[in-house]
């Protein structure tokens, strides 16, 4: 190593120092390998979060990994280097390198006190991390330290004779680097002269932040996006110029002529640090070594067996078999500590469901979390409550979860609730100590919108084109789908030059660099010795909540065992919803045992009536349903999986669909299979493979492989890039079918691995189709039986599903379902439930109140009952001006003028005239000006009348219904256009029933879905809505090509084209488009958005400050920059090509 | 009365030099190099910058910051 190398960089940065390193780890071993280097030590800002990625790039490369980190100091208040609490020049920087186990140990240890404080504010906002003289002290054991980097190093003799007695001479060396910089040679001959007095050696070092030329350009955007600021205007922040990309080791050694002994030196340190992060790190799970495991796993299943299958139960002796083969499995894999590990962990979750729940509530019968993925296969973990599906029941084969030729600890997913999983994670970490168990991080990533907005402005760009780019950005991130993005939004020539096209070009070097770290959604890491002995934990910007510094590759790469730990909306809403249907009707909903072959259920289903259910209620599914018509758990657990990409690419789905409708109309239709070895593998799919198991069983069955080499077949095609793993098994997969059958040739084998290879998209297992089809049939049941109160669940655990808040509620009234504005009398926080079965909307969907408001306006009207007049509520609530105005606004005040009724009594008509006034009186008033001893005492308040205010036409008081709340309960837009598009000849969707296929129509609606799947080549789909229903658009390439920026952001919208109603759909209507129009040109008296929403709750914490800056929100100039009007700055969120909801 | 800002604007100067370093500024022999630095910014506008500075002592016992635009090739002298 490095014997012919004179220099090797030991102070190394990737993107993983957020916002200022710009190359990830795997880019810089790579340069480093062309360039000719031994080894490379990375060191990143106070964090080893790219430390197993570089691990793993240098097993495939010469270069040896060298670890470490550029660690923050606290210097003592005394110290020259800074004076000022909180001014960063109090912090210096010391580079620590790894020499062995020990090392990596302390530094684990130290960059986790560096973090432990830096969630200590009352917001949570991240701080400074850092650690003090003295603890870098007490951790030196094992670790080399330089004295740091040219800018925030130490320098002072007295800090560094600190280190010299904490490290000894051997250990620490005095660095020296040259960035060009002015100042460079003075501080170099000054440092050097230090090293002299103190007998030290120095050493060279190369600052690295990126590995290619093009990379530095990004590092200057990088660290102006880290201050806020512009390029223009962040000069004194960046690097002065780009000596900071990785150079040739002899490049290096000639920009230290004058130093060649530190030059050298590098070389020598690099021997040294030998330690490697792919060993042995000491990591065991609980139960990982506990003898006696297998001993008592076998007796907890037995003992559930004797419950599960009691009595002469039909399947007591295949479950008996199966567990036997199952423990004997997991005893020979050695994991009976891993099945004991996660039956602990759900009888934690059993006792915080318990106390979230209470003793005594409605879901206390349902279990505190349900399995998902291939472990529902597994018998074992049925019966030790790990999952609610009975494997034999449904027919679930084990083989893709555990079998003996497994090379990776199995996967065990649960879905919890949201609230319970809220408080069952901080109890782990209770219960198995706060050093022992943490959650695993993820590392959010630029892609194009993020990229477009936040380097556009870092460019200096226009704030208003920047919007419009990233709204219409079809958010992939390469560089030409960037540039396509400025030239759809913008026009071609912006791109010619300029700082469009250097946009265009830092978009496509950023795309994929980590830009921060957050916590992974359910993944936590427990050990039996510390885990800040392996991997340094930090808290996360959630309560009682931290992460480890790495994210699931690595720590899988590290050898954790990882659990996942999910929060599912949709249990939550079912539970919610059977708390609603205890109280309102008195009966108790044990979901396990409804009727699990309800008609009116399955009725519902097979009609694509599914808005709100898990699973089934998205534009595809739907379409799919009116096709499939299950009839029964069984065949709803193959709709589940069928519209996934995986049985989609194998062209699994229209035969699927085509032989059910066969099978309906001739019982007597044989399915074709393309052998008979695959009549018991695809019998229940009717000859397609649908499920991931499948594969596995096909590639068993007709190419005989072995369970392993099948599963190896399956992992091959779930991974990323997988192309060579796939190819590797297509030999052995023809060699083995024809050698296994007489009757199959080359040819066929063909065919059917075609089939196999088909299905290299993601699928789902079996098991995880029967959990979610499960789920999916439950939330339906509740839908069809219980429609208020499965709405009013919905709406209280959003954000959720596929359809936001306002479609579900229109959606609903078109079923019956009355819907009740906010209203401050009526309401509480949450949606609430009337005895007659309507629902009042909560005061938490008004946009600017914040929890503490509406706590204390609750409280007021507990205390002394209901609010009689404006003047009442403002006096008795205490709540800000900006909170009081977001409720007039909303029109939750109108009962206080109109007599006290809720939904009675302001009619259309009053509402019209009510909102402004009530508004006027109840912004004019300024509140009363915190002193020191608090407020000053409440006189009577008076607050006038109001002069004679226009009344709100129709649609400015649905603009001010979205604006405020999101929602309209009242008026659809589209039914305030009806007039004018009936005018234009456009068509209702109620309408289209009546009408043939291919006939010409022209069809307004509010955009809720836009989805262009990567499986659709290249059909771009739009769901729009008007007041009677939803249609399907779909938008042919061409067509989208002409007009994408109004296909990706116009809200309303008039589709132009040809009805389509084809028998094989089910009675599906579509629309397939010639031509798509913004309806902004009658979207009427222009109703401009009075921005009284904007701070959801996020001012500061006095409420008379908070209530002076009211509605400092967006407001119609900011609304005219970023080319929004009236209706599009409050549109309500659509759900947009994979990217979520947003508007 | 605002302090005015110095706008520090570059001069034009001949400089003869060898492998970069200035041996004579303006006629004036340089006696030592007290220290050398480079500027590379304004990378995303029309008028890039990328400047080898390099600050001398002269023969006349003057400080002289100078340098050279690594674009053109012009030698220019800014105040120290």
């Amino acid at each position: 190593m490095g014997a012919s190398s004179p220099y090797i960089e030991l102070h190394c940065h990737s993107a993983y120092s957020f916002l200022d390193g710009a190359s990830m780890p795997d880019e810089l071993i790579e340069r480093a390998g062309e360039l000719g280097y031994g080894a490379l030590a990375l060191t990143d800002h106070d964090s080893v979060a790219g430390a197993m990625e570089l691990a793993v790039a240098a097993r495939r490369s010469s270069v040896r990994a060298i670890f470490g980190t550029e660690l923050t100091v606290a210097l003592p208040a005394s110290d020259p280097r800074g004076q000022t609490p909180g001014d960063d020049r109090r912090f210096a920087h010391l580079t620590l390198l790894v020499r062995d186990g020990r090392g990596w140990r302390n530094l684990c240890r130290l960059l986790t006190l560096a973090h432990a404080h830096t969630r200590a504010r009352s917001d949570r906002r991240l701080s400074q991390p850092s650690v003090s003289l003295q603890q870098v002290s007490e951790h030196a054991n094992g670790l080399v330290c330089l004295t740091g980097c040219a800018q925030h190093g130490v320098r002072d003799e007295r800090t560094v004779r600190i280190l010299r007695d904490s490290f000894g001479p051997e250990r620490l060396r005095v660095e020296l680097q040259r960035p060009y910089a002015h100042g460079d040679r003075a501080r170099n001959r000054a440092l050097e002269l230090l090293a002299n007095r103190l007998s030290l050696r120095t050493v060279a070092t190369g600052d690295v932040h990126a590995h290619a030329p093009m990379r530095a350009l990004l590092q200057d955007a990088l660290v102006a996006v880290r201050h806020g600021a512009t390029l223009d205007g962040s000069e004194v922040c960046r690097r002065p110029n780009h000596t900071h990309v990785l150079a040739a080791p002899d490049a290096m050694a000639a920009r230290f002529g004058s130093h060649p002994d530190a030059v050298a030196e590098t070389v020598s340190l690099a021997e040294m640090l030998t330690f490697q992060l792919t060993g042995d790190l000491g990591y065991r799970y609980p139960g990982h070594d506990d003898g006696g495991a297998t001993r008592m796993l076998t007796g907890i299943c037995q003992g559930a067996l004797g419950m599960r299958y009691s009595g002469n139960h039909p399947r007591l002796a295949e479950a008996q078999a199966r567990l036997e083969a199952e423990l004997q499995t997991i005893d020979t894999l050695g994991l009976s500590g891993f099945f004991l590990l996660h039956h602990e962990i759900l009888e934690l979750a059993h006792a915080v469901a318990t106390e979230v729940r209470g003793r005594d509530s409605a879901r206390a019968l349902l279990a505190p979390g349900r399995g998902r993925g291939s472990s529902v296969s597994s018998i074992v973990c049925y019966l030790t409550g790990l999952s609610h599906i009975d494997p034999i029941a449904n027919d679930l084969a084990i083989g893709r979860f555990l079998h003996e030729d497994i090379t990776a600890l199995p996967d065990i997913d649960i879905d919890f609730p949201r609230d319970i999983r809220e408080r069952l994670i901080p109890r782990i970490v209770d219960h198995y100590g706060a050093e022992r168990a943490a959650l695993v991080a993820t590392f959010p990533t630029y892609r194009a919108r993020g990229a477009i907005r936040e380097l556009g402005k870092a460019l200096g760009l226009p704030a208003g084109e920047i919007e419009r780019v990233a709204r219409g950005s079809e958010g992939r991130g390469s560089q030409g789908t960037v540039a396509a993005d400025v030239a759809a939004a913008l026009g071609k020539e912006r791109l010619e030059r300029g700082r469009w096209a250097w946009l265009c070009r830092l978009a496509n070097e950023a795309h994929g660099l980590p830009r921060h770290m957050s916590q992974h959604p359910g993944g936590m890491v427990i050990s039996t010795r510390p885990l800040i002995d392996c991997c340094p934990v930090v808290p996360a910007a959630m309560e009682s909540r931290q992460i480890v510094q790495w994210d699931k590759d690595s720590c899988a790469d590290a050898g954790f065992l990882k659990i996942d730990l999910l929060g599912l909306g949709m249990l939550s809403a079912v539970e919610r919803c059977v708390e609603l249907i205890a109280a309102r009707h008195k009966q108790t909903v044990d979901l396990s045992r409804i009727p699990f072959d309800d008609k009116a259920t399955f009725q519902c289903i097979q009609e694509a009536k599914t808005t709100g259910v898990f699973q089934i209620e998205s534009r595809a599914q739907m379409g799919s349903l009116r096709r499939t018509r299950p009839q029964t758990l069984a065949e709803l657990t193959i709709q589940v999986a069928l519209v996934r990409p995986g049985p989609i690419v194998g062209g699994a789905v229209n035969p699927y669909i085509e032989r059910r409708q066969r099978l309906a109309l001739e019982p007597d239709f044989q399915v074709p299979y393309l052998h008979h070895s695959l009549r018991g593998p695809l019998a229940e799919t009717l000859g397609t493979i649908i499920f991931q198991d499948q594969v596995i069983e096909v590639a068993q069955a007709f190419a005989s492989f072995s369970a392993g080499e099948a599963e190896g077949l399956r992992r091959a095609m779930s991974r990323k890039r997988s192309e060579q793993a796939i190819a590797s098994h297509h030999e052995r997969f023809i060699a083995g079918a024809c050698r296994a059958h007489s009757d199959v040739d080359e040819s066929l084998a063909e065919e059917v691995w075609k089939m196999v290879r088909g299905f290299a998209g993601f699928g789902f297992p079996k098991a995880h189709g029967a959990a979610f089809g499960l789920l999916a049939y439950q939330s339906t049941w509740l839908r069809v039986h219980y429609p208020a109160e499965f709405l009013c669940a919905l709406l209280n655990e959003q954000p959720m599903g596929f359809y936001p808040p306002d479609s579900l509620i229109g959606e609903a009234q078109r079923r019956g379902v009355r819907i009740l504005a906010a209203d401050v009398n009526h309401s509480g926080a949450e949606c609430t439930l009337a005895e007659d079965g309507a629902i009042c909307m909560g005061l938490a969907y008004i946009k600017g109140i914040r929890q503490i408001d509406i706590d204390s306006l609750l409280a007021a009207r507990e205390a002394d009952g209901a609010f009689v007049s404006l003047e009442d509520l403002r006096a008795r609530s205490g709540l800000p001006s900006s909170a009081l105005q977001a409720l007039a606004w909303s029109g939750a005040c109108a009962g206080l003028m109109a007599g006290g009724e809720h939904g009675a009594g302001v009619g259309a008509g009053a509402d019209h005239r009510t909102r402004r006034t009530a508004l006027w009186k109840l912004g004019v008033p300024k509140g009363k000006a915190p002193i020191k001893q608090g407020r000053q005492l409440a006189l009577e308040l008076s607050l006038g009348d109001a002069p004679e205010l226009p009344a709100l036409s129709d649609w400015e008081l649905m603009i001010a219904d979205y604006s405020v709340t999101g929602v309209s309960i009242e008026r659809h837009p589209l039914a305030l256009l009806r007039a004018e598009l009936t005018r234009l000849g456009a068509h209702a969707t109620a309408a289209l029933a009546d009408m043939a296929h291919g006939c010409e129509v022209a069809v307004g609606g509010l955009v809720i879905a836009r989805q262009r799947p990567a499986t659709a080549n290249g059909i771009t789909f739009l769901l729009i809505e008007d007041e009677h229903g939803t249609l399907n658009v779909i938008v042919p390439t061409r067509l989208y090509e002409r007009q994408r920026q109004i296909v990706r952001t116009e809200p309303l919208l008039l589709a132009c084209g040809r009805l389509e109603r084809h028998q094989s759909g089910g009675g599906a209507i579509n629309l397939l488009a010639r031509s798509l129009e913004p309806l902004r040109d009658i979207w009427g008296p222009s109703a401009s958005v009075t921005a009284l929403a904007n701070a959801d709750g996020q001012a500061g914490t006095d409420a008379t400050a908070d209530g002076d800056r009211a509605a400092a929100a967006v407001g119609p100039a900011e609304l005219e920059a970023t080319g929004t009007d009236g209706f599009l700055a409050v549109a309500p969120p659509a759900h947009s090509f994979a990217q979520g909801r947003r508007r | 009365m605002s302090k005015s800002v110095s706008p520090n604007v570059p001069r034009p100067v001949s400089v003869k030099a060898h492998r970069g370093v200035p041996l004579v500024v303006a006629g004036e022999k340089v006696e030592a190099v007290r220290d050398s630095w480079l500027i590379e910014d304004q990378w995303w506008t029309e008028c890039p910058i990328r400047r080898h500075y390099h600050e001398l002592v002269g023969v006349r016992g003057r400080n002289l910051v100078v340098f050279c635009d690594l674009r053109t090739g012009g030698w220019f002298r800014q105040a120290a």
